[in-house]
């Protein structure tokens, strides 16, 4: 035995890390995958969280009378419910699918600014946390405990700074390590991605100065802005169309990157589809204005045009970028040799949730339509919301070998495709008609539950339900694959044809 | 003879650090930006008041018994155009690789910085403001606060950009111009609360 070996022996063996040392490596985690993931897994519990509280609140709203849950606690629940769409699901979402592929497809080594996007997680989760703990304690929206209320407002303002500190480092990433692509040469996704984050930075610090407004009078004064009863009209425009469209850009950049996958050839007007995406940038004036800008028949032509443009700036322009999307996924689809791209569903099926949630929206302005106030808002927004998951879920499963190294199999990828649309459509449709029959919004009490509407809520919470569902298969898929699956890093739908 | 063609030059890589800033300060324009157009709002809605002398209706906004200090407030404009100065001086010393000169203009920069903290806390002991009365406290007090936050967050990238030019980082000029940078949009974020909260009232 040599002198090095016996030194070696007589060296004590290094340990496994401790439990501290590993949990304070993912405190500290600075591998933009991980990061990723890690953004993926707490919004999909924030998915499911907002899924059962879907169920719950259709379920509530079956019976105007009963009361599964304590009547005093429904502005605080929809409130809960508002958060846990938006903020705990809808804006993290891709940012987690965004740090898990946009270095690859820039041929970067990670993101810039890695601690910086870690740094932005913890705290979007630690501002989820506090949200959660506030609305328990009696805190949130029309809460009774004046700590908690401040509890809540904190964690609100902790979570926008958190989005916008991995949307800041995701938008350098894009812009300075590109390896000599130009903009309009990168992945589509890429480019949506770079417009969903650059507005975030410019929309999220108006919403954290209305949260700082807010603290600072319910802190002292009370006098401005109403307390907590108006505290959630304030942010009314963050948790709606068309802000909500900035967060599910990259959606779109989804189905533009997948649809010339699917149709095997180079998109034919490429620039058309970055026209498209660079229209979800419309929705950063919804932070300008902070207000609804419904459509009036006036009495004159004049007065009739002046509502007429700031409706049309607001929900009929970013109407044209899903449609432009789409329509391009379909010329290209015509224009190449299509297959079956099982990734593509879902993103199709989303970015088509997207637009009916949308479409949605622009009805319910309509002022003649007597929807404002109504349930029809809500399900627009679960439109967007579960519309933006299925196309999250498209670019998980298209881009799983670059994430995982392993290949999510067709079938059970297209099963929980069809079975989240489903739940989208029940979860969602049912409301739209209760919008019509003046069901109001933002309560489960005081309307009336007979025939029709009871029947509508219950199929609504059934929708939810099935979300559930839908996102613990995804789970079982992506687990099934990375344990049974083989390892590959080659893309089984990337073809030579196809440059994106 | 042929004559071989100039080969390109290399490409410049756009900085992180620079870009990064620039979003940063985007983002704290927005935040500013949005706390002053909610302060415009609420001043144009707020009630109408016979004036001191009675002789017409005036905005009930500003309190007549409350007397904002148009020298600490013009003081600190003046010295953001200093700190912008300064921070600049900072960028061309690098340039030249004199440290010496850098780690000057770095440590006056933080030091004028603080001089601005020092100004906003002696603005708000002179006025007396207290924070329970009605929607104009509340919106000055959030506004300069938010502001003041911002000037600390100035004065920390000044001391980060000092510490890092003193430990031998010189070839960072990427860092010095992305700091600077940040200056100058904070100098215009108080441009604008300077006319809106401390000129116009």
């Amino acid at each position: 035995m040599s002198v090095a070996d016996a030194s070696s022996l007589s060296r004590p063996v290094a340990d496994e890390p401790s439990a501290v040392t590993r949990l304070a490596a993912w405190f500290t985690v600075a591998d933009h995958a991980r990061l990723g993931r890690l953004y993926l897994g707490f919004t999909g519990v924030w998915l499911l969280l907002a899924a059962v509280l879907g169920a719950l609140l259709g379920a509530e709203r079956m019976d105007a009378g009963a009361a599964l849950v304590d009547t005093g606690a429904h502005v605080q629940l929809f409130g809960l419910y508002h958060y846990a769409l938006v903020l705990g699901v809808l804006a993290p979402l891709f940012l987690g699918v965004a740090l898990l592929v946009v270095p690859s497809l820039l041929k970067a080594a990670t993101v810039s600014f890695v601690r910086l996007a870690s740094f932005g997680f913890w705290m979007w989760a630690a501002g989820g946390a506090l949200v959660v703990a506030s609305i328990i304690a009696n805190g949130g929206p029309g809460g009774g405990t004046a700590d908690a209320v401040e509890l809540y407002l904190l964690g609100l303002g902790i979570a926008i700074v958190g989005i916008l500190c991995t949307a800041v480092s995701l938008a350098a990433t894009v812009m300075t390590r590109r390896n000599g692509a130009t903009l309009d040469s990168v992945s589509v996704f890429v480019f949506a991605v770079l417009v969903s984050t650059v507005g975030l930075v410019l929309t999220m610090p108006v919403a954290l100065g209305t949260v700082i407004y807010l603290w600072v009078d319910f802190a002292n004064a009370r006098v401005a802005f109403g307390g907590t009863g108006l505290m959630a009209s304030w942010l009314a425009w963050l948790f709606d169309q068309p802000q909500s469209l900035l967060f599910a850009a990259p959606a779109l950049g989804v189905l533009g990157h997948l649809g010339a996958v699917a149709a095997r050839t180079r998109q034919p007007l490429r620039g058309g589809v970055l026209v498209g995406i660079g229209l979800c940038a419309v929705a950063v004036v919804a932070s300008v204005t902070q207000r609804s800008h419904p459509f009036t028949v006036g009495d004159t032509p004049g007065e009739t045009l002046g509502s007429f443009v700031p409706f049309a700036l607001f929900h009929l322009l970013p109407l044209l970028a899903p449609l432009i999307v789409i329509a391009l996924a379909l010329l290209a689809l015509k224009a190449g040799s299509p297959r079956l791209v099982a990734p593509f569903v879902p993103a199709f099926l989303g970015v088509g949730m997207i637009l009916t949630g949308l479409v949605g929206t622009a009805v319910q302005m309509i002022d003649t339509t007597d929807l404002q106030g109504t349930v029809f808002t809500e399900a627009a927004l679960v439109y967007v919301v579960y519309g933006s998951v299925l196309g999250a879920f498209g670019a998980v499963a298209y881009w799983s070998t670059a994430i995982w190294r392993r290949v999510l199999p067709t079938g059970a990828v297209l099963g929980v495709s069809l079975l989240g649309f489903v739940a989208v459509v029940l979860a969602a449709l049912p409301h739209y008609v209760a919008g019509f029959l003046n069901q109001p919004a933002a309560t489960a009490t005081g309307h009336d539950d007979a025939g029709l509407r009871g029947i509508l809520n219950g199929v609504s919470a059934l929708g939810h339900l099935a979300m559930v569902l839908a996102v613990l298969g995804a789970v079982a898929v992506i687990v099934g694959a990375r344990s049974r699956g083989t390892e590959t890093t080659t893309n089984p739908y990337d073809t030579a044809e196809v440059a994106q | 003879m042929t004559v071989p063609a100039l080969t390109a030059g290399p490409v410049r890589r756009r900085s992180s650090v620079f870009v990064a800033t620039a979003f940063a300060a985007a983002g704290a324009t927005a935040l500013i930006g949005s706390m002053l157009a909610m302060w415009l709002d609420f001043r144009a809605k707020a009630p109408l008041r016979a004036s001191s002398d009675g002789a017409k209706m005036i905005k009930d906004w500003l309190k007549a018994d409350v007397a904002v200090p148009e020298v600490a407030s013009n003081t600190m404009m003046i010295t953001f155009v200093a700190v912008c100065i300064m921070a600049q001086w900072a960028v061309y010393s690098a340039r030249r690789a004199d440290r010496s000169h850098t780690i000057l203009a770095l440590s006056i920069t933080a030091a004028i910085g603080l001089a601005l903290v020092n100004a906003q806390i002696a603005l708000y002991l002179q006025m007396g403001l207290e924070l329970r009365n009605d929607a104009y406290e509340t919106l000055f007090y959030a506004v300069t606060g938010t502001m003041l936050a911002l000037i600390v967050s100035g004065v920390v990238y000044s001391l980060v950009a000092l510490f890092r030019v003193w430990a031998g980082r010189m070839g960072d000029h990427d860092v010095l111009a992305a700091h600077a940078l940040y200056w100058y949009a904070l100098g215009g974020m108080f441009l604008a609360v300077w006319f809106v909260v401390y000129v116009q009232k």
